[in-house]
């Protein structure tokens, strides 16, 4: 175990009394709480945590934030590998383990840096110039080497072994990020009873002010926010988030958030999820993001060692860690120099100050109090180095060129306002001249933007930001304006600022974006080969594409093309930023949704008798059917269906129906109402019979079909496919909402309520007669085909039974309320048991149903006519109704369109398969041979070969032809006989016995 | 075979999906959820321009007046929640006679007997806007949904109809009717919902 030989003695936000033990690239360190992973392998003095996605150069640790694009790690292990996990954000847990990410073999040796020497060959654009010819070998050859060479970490490849939620909120003001400004928010919206949400994307609230040494009311910043925290907390409808990224802003006030739940422990305890997706809705919010630091582009700029100078005072401050013996500070403004300030007074080294600007004597008294030498009116050049950073290269004000050796070079360029969220809805972000950096333009209705985020970089500004703008927000939302608390005030602080973009004459590679290796020399390329708009730079260079989405790069690469081009920034182009504002895990997106809880799951009143029974079950739709019960000794479905089919046909089965919709439909213009929905007519439909129903879509295509029984004279009972039923239920309620209100017509989906089995064969009425009550007739006279009627079973329950028949033989069914659905199919299986009463699933069902050529879901695909399924006898020529006049279309009553038939093999041992496309014998398989195709096929066991239902042109008039279903999926080619679609009982005597 | 010799008992939209007893973290009751079953239920819809006269009847019948906007009513027995426009779901304590009510009423309303086709369940507890923030897209808060109002609305893509009772003695009461057949959905998503909080199971009557 190390001896954390960077840390501090004393000092920072970290619990020394709490050591966590964790091991990077399988070597064991100790770190403690309140480390990030990040401070963790600095204060143990590991430099070098990754290797670039393009070139595979050493890097080392650059920021302390979100913003990270070089320490990108593959944090835990097995499957709970999560890849790209910015070390800088991840917090320290005991027994963390991390690698190191696109290294081969290890990550000090690594054999592909080689790529850093061919380095020409992968400049901006390469892809599209180098890997041309011959076209095959992009995929065969080049994508794959590519892939393997290029790329980050690698996914865990298995599935997630932890769980996800989502969940919504609603606030009358969401604060985004828990700094001075936001704090200062939330308190006063709080303080005037507003229901506020603060997110912080941190373990820790606080934001900078834990980075920093600063006094609030004459105290250290550390009492004030103390005091907040405490008085927030107090607050009953304020509710603080922490470890939430607030990642996207969408439509209405309504914004993305990600709570990390458990990720600071090694696993989410017993049932807590890792992570939480949040939707929250916000009448106002207020963006207090803060700011991310800007890098300077210069030769070496990604050594490991070369670090944000704000970084290097969050490591130093917040987790008392000093990243450097011997420290360079390079800097562009007032902001670096309180890094030199804090590190001396920590302790450390500074061994120099390079400012861009020109001499000033108070610079030169304070670089001597300490200590430093000032190369005032200077430039860092380079940075040498190789697995770490062993020293710059010095240009003095003079254009004189100096070496000096250090193992820390602090950065400091000036802050980017943390606008993102600004423009997730197409808002620009405007540049402030004075600022020298973009700060938000259009802004979001509800949106507003305090401190640091809106370009107000200093504390006290921040602090009166929020102050004030969590004041108005509560008003805004309705609350009574409070009397203004006096805004705290600060330590002097100066931002003076002249930030450098790049600094040239240095050898070696200058990096804009580190993440995705693009160089300065790139953006050169892309300017000289005419990729000037930012949006082509970006595409033609990856600049800003990486996952940190160019949060430290953008700007550089934009200053570097403004150069180029001889324009100001503004003319150059803006930044702007689509969601998330950082990786968000799918899960977190996911929830619950997944595995069985994709979708709901519905199941039928039988269901569990079905599972007793061993059935199969079968997805259709939301719905889980039996699809067949196999029984011992049948090893293939085939074999189980062909029992099935032939155990109804000679005595009876059952086969639940639940699933079906069904559509209470009431009113005195409810016959009415089906003679509009249907192509067939209902008025004339006697009390107690159903009729089997058609109905079309506006565009004359048929939308569903059915039975629907007359209850009462003005009450009717629809039966809709199982797959329609919502469609059907929906396209009634628009038709007697939108076309005829004034229609007195009232439906309720009793779907759910009716647990409903299909008995069917010779022996149906034999069996019902065990079930339904003495009392009820059921012979064929005073039960015929198509009568519908209540009737009672087990005594009193209430019932109703249909005589319908889509198996063609004596059939019923037998509906009663779902709760006795359990309760029924097992009096029906006791009643049938005599007669061998069989159980059948969705297959047999199908087979039967070709067996009598029904068309079902197949055949109503949205594709077809009552025309082409030859039902057009069906539509009434006596009245209107829906799709009646587009079903009359040229094209819909076009002679030769495709229509139903059936089809035999005429080599009755070939199989037929539903898809395959007729073609005349002897003609070529082509387009313009197609004459139809084959809807639905199924092995008859009373047949004993295959049988199909399908489209073909000419339809029926061409019953004996013979032609060819082709198959070229499935290497079918079978001549097939045209036939009637009814291959079983064609008289219907079975039906009506 | 002496299981298909059972008489006909009927078998609760629950059955074989929950059960009385606890769920996640043990010994709390950060959500209470009571399963309610046996109750009777029927859609009312008024016929066009009978919407008053439909609501005397009811009120004659039950003393509640039907709700104009999405609100609960309850009586001694029954329970009008509103559904949707002149159209609601009359619940009562029990089934016995329900079928002859809903026949006196039938003259007044489309009527559809609908006891069996919802699972019905309370929550309450500490924790119970906290779970149903995790399915709930609708702010719950009381001050923005207040006692007896209704709402049709999802849960884990299942539709779902909710309303808020009266406050027990940790604060808000919910009650909220799944459609049948996805009430083991519903389920899988409310266990793994309330199991951080820890969540009494019990059952009662509607």
């Amino acid at each position: 175990m190390s001896t954390q030989p960077f840390r501090l003695a004393a000092g920072g936000l970290i619990d020394r009394g709490q050591q966590l033990d964790f091991s990077f690239d399988g070597t064991s360190y100790r770190g403690y709480a309140g480390d990030t992973l990040a401070s963790a392998l600095l204060a143990n003095g590991v430099r070098l945590v990754g290797r670039s996605f393009k070139y595979h150069r050493p890097r080392g640790i650059l920021s302390a934030g979100p913003e990270e694009p070089n320490a990108l790690v593959e944090l835990r292990s097995g499957a709970s590998r999560e890849p790209n996990t910015r070390a800088t954000v991840v917090e320290l847990f005991g027994g963390l383990t991390a690698a190191s990410q696109n290294r081969w073999p290890s990550l000090a040796f690594d054999l592909l840096s080689i790529n850093g020497l061919v380095s020409p060959a992968l400049v901006a654009g390469f892809y599209y110039k180098t890997f041309m010819w011959p076209a095959s070998f992009w995929e065969k050859l080049y994508e794959p080497l590519i892939r393997r060479a290029a790329g980050l970490g690698r996914a865990a490849g298995v599935e997630d072994p932890d769980h996800y939620e989502k969940a919504f909120a609603f606030c009358d003001l969401l604060v985004i990020g828990g700094g001075p400004a936001g704090l200062s928010a939330a308190l006063a919206a709080g303080r005037s009873g507003a229901r506020v949400i603060l997110c912080d994307e941190d373990f820790r609230l606080g934001g900078r002010l834990l980075a920093e040494k600063r006094e609030i009311d004459g105290k250290p910043a550390s009492e004030w926010l103390a005091a907040t925290l405490a008085e927030l907390e107090s607050l009953p409808e304020v509710r603080i988030m922490s470890r939430t990224t607030v990642f996207g802003l969408y439509d209405h006030g309504i914004y993305g958030a990600v709570e990390r739940v458990a990720d600071h422990l090694p696993q989410p305890p017993a049932h807590q999820p890792r992570q939480r997706g949040w939707r929250i809705h916000a009448k106002r919010a207020i963006l207090a993001a803060g700011a991310l630091e800007r890098p300077i582009v210069f030769a070496g700029n990604d050594r490991p060692g070369v670090m944000l100078a704000g970084a290097v005072r969050s490591y130093v401050n917040r987790h008392g860690v000093l990243p450097g013996r011997e420290t360079v500070l390079f800097t562009a403004g007032d902001d670096g120099w309180t890094t030199a300030r804090d590190i001396a007074a920590a302790g450390g080294k500074v061994a120099a100050i390079v400012d861009s600007r020109p001499a000033d004597p108070a610079r030169k008294a304070l670089a001597d109090k300490l200590g430093a030498r000032l190369f005032a009116g200077g430039a860092v050049m380079a940075a040498r180095g190789g697995r770490q950073l062993s020293g710059v290269t010095i240009r003095d004000a003079s254009g004189a060129v100096s070496e000096l050796s250090c193992d820390l070079l602090a950065v400091s360029n000036g802050w980017n306002p943390t606008l993102h969220l600004t423009s997730h809805q197409n808002g620009k972000p405007a540049w402030d001249d004075g600022l020298q950096c973009f700060v938000p333009g259009t802004v979001p209705a509800g949106l507003t933007v305090a401190g640091s985020a809106a370009g107000r970089f200093t504390l006290a500004q921040a602090l009166e930001d929020g102050a004030r703008l969590g004041s108005e927000a509560a008003v805004e939302a309705g609350l009574a304006a409070r009397q203004a608390e006096p805004t705290p005030t600060t330590d002097p602080e100066t931002n003076g600022l002249s930030p450098i973009w790049r600094v040239s004459g240095g050898r070696g590679k200058a990096f804009v974006d580190y993440q995705n290796d693009v160089t300065d020399k790139d953006v050169e390329l892309a300017a000289r080969e005419g990729f000037r708009p930012v949006e082509h730079l970006k595409r033609y260079t990856t600049l800003g594409m990486a996952t940190d989405q160019g949060k430290t790069s953008n700007l550089s690469g934009l200053a570097i093309m403004a150069e180029q081009t001889g324009r100001t920034i503004p003319q150059t182009g803006t930044t702007t930023f689509r969601p998330p504002y950082t990786p968000v895990a799918i899960g977190a997106l996911a929830g619950h949704h997944r595995g069985k809880d994709f979708r709901p799951i519905r199941l039928a009143p039988t269901h569990d008798w079905s599972k007793e029974q061993g059935a199969v079950f079968v997805e259709a739709g939301q719905w889980l059917r039996a699809q067949y019960y196999p029984r011992p000794g049948e090893t293939d479905w085939l074999t189980t269906v062909n029992r099935e089919v032939k155990a109804v046909r000679a005595g009876v089965g059952l086969c639940d129906v639940s699933t079906l919709g069904k559509i209470d439909i009431q009113g005195t213009d409810a016959a009415e109402f089906l003679e509009r929905v249907y192509i067939n007519g209902w008025k004339a439909l006697p009390v107690g019979k159903a009729r089997y129903g058609l109905m079309l879509r506006e565009d004359g295509f048929v939308m569903d079909d059915g039975t629907t029984s007359r209850l009462g004279e003005a009450h009717f009972l629809m039966t809709t496919t199982t797959a329609n039923a919502g469609k059907v239920m929906q396209h009634l309620e628009f038709c007697h909402q939108v076309l005829w209100p004034e229609l007195d017509v009232r439906m309720a989906s009793v779907s759910e309520q009716w647990a409903q089995v299909a008995i069917a064969g010779p022996k149906a009425r034999e069996t019902l007669r065990g079930v339904v009550d003495p009392e009820h007739d059921l012979s064929n006279e005073a039960f015929p085909y198509l009568a519908a009627r209540p009737v009672t079973v087990g005594g009193g329950i209430p019932a109703r039974l249909f005589r319908i028949s889509f198996s063609g033989e004596l059939a019923y069914e037998l509906a009663v309320p779902a709760d006795y659905g359990d309760a029924m199919v097992r009096a029906l299986m006791q009643a049938g048991a005599p007669f061998g009463i069989t159980p059948y699933g969705t297959e047999a069902l199908g087979v039967m149903r070709i067996e009598k050529g029904h068309v079902a879901g197949n055949e109503l695909n949205g594709q077809t006519t009552a025309r082409d399924l030859a039902l057009s006898k069906m539509m009434s020529s006596k009245k209107d109704f829906v799709g009646r006049l587009m079903a009359r279309r040229e094209a819909l009553v076009e002679a030769d369109r495709p229509s139903f038939v059936g089809f035999k093999p005429v080599d009755p041992s070939q199989r037929l398969r539903a898809g395959a496309h007729f073609i005349g014998i002897g003609k070529p398989a082509a387009m313009e041979n197609d004459e139809g195709y084959m809807t639905s096929v199924a092995y008859s066991p009373h047949l004993n070969h295959w049988m199909g239902l399908g489209l073909i042109k000419g339809g029926t008039a061409r019953i004996g032809e013979r032609v060819r279903a082709y198959d070229p999926v499935r290497n079918g080619d079978v001549v097939v006989e045209i036939c009637s679609p009814v291959f079983v009982d064609p008289e219907g005597a079975r039906l009506h016995g | 075979m002496a299981d298909t010799a059972r008489s006909w008992a009927p078998r609760s939209a629950w059955a074989d999906i929950a059960q009385a007893g606890q769920i996640g973290v043990a010994g709390s009751a950060g959500v209470i959820a009571t399963l309610l079953d046996g109750f009777g239920l029927a859609t009312l819809i008024a016929a066009p321009g009978g919407t008053a006269a439909l609501s005397r009847a009811v009120e004659a019948r039950l003393g509640i007046a039907l709700p104009a906007t999405p609100k609960i009513v309850s009586g001694a027995s029954h329970d009008a929640i509103w559904s949707g426009p002149d159209q609601w779901l009359l619940r009562a304590a029990t089934r016995d006679g329900f079928t002859n009510f809903l026949e006196a009423l039938s003259a007044q309303a489309a009527v559809s007997d609908q006891s069996d086709a919802r699972a019905a369940v309370r929550l309450s507890g500490p924790h119970v806007r906290d779970v149903l923030a995790k399915g709930v897209m609708l702010d719950l808060h009381p001050s923005t949904f207040a006692v007896s109002d209704v709402a049709l609305t999802s849960i884990a893509h299942i539709g779902v109809h909710l309303w808020r009772l009266t406050d027990g003695p940790d604060g808000s009461v919910f009650e909220i009717m799944v459609t049948r057949s996805m009430v083991g959905s519903f389920w899988s998503w409310f266990a793994a919902s309330a199991a951080e909080f820890g969540c009494r199971v019990t059952t009662g009557r509607g």
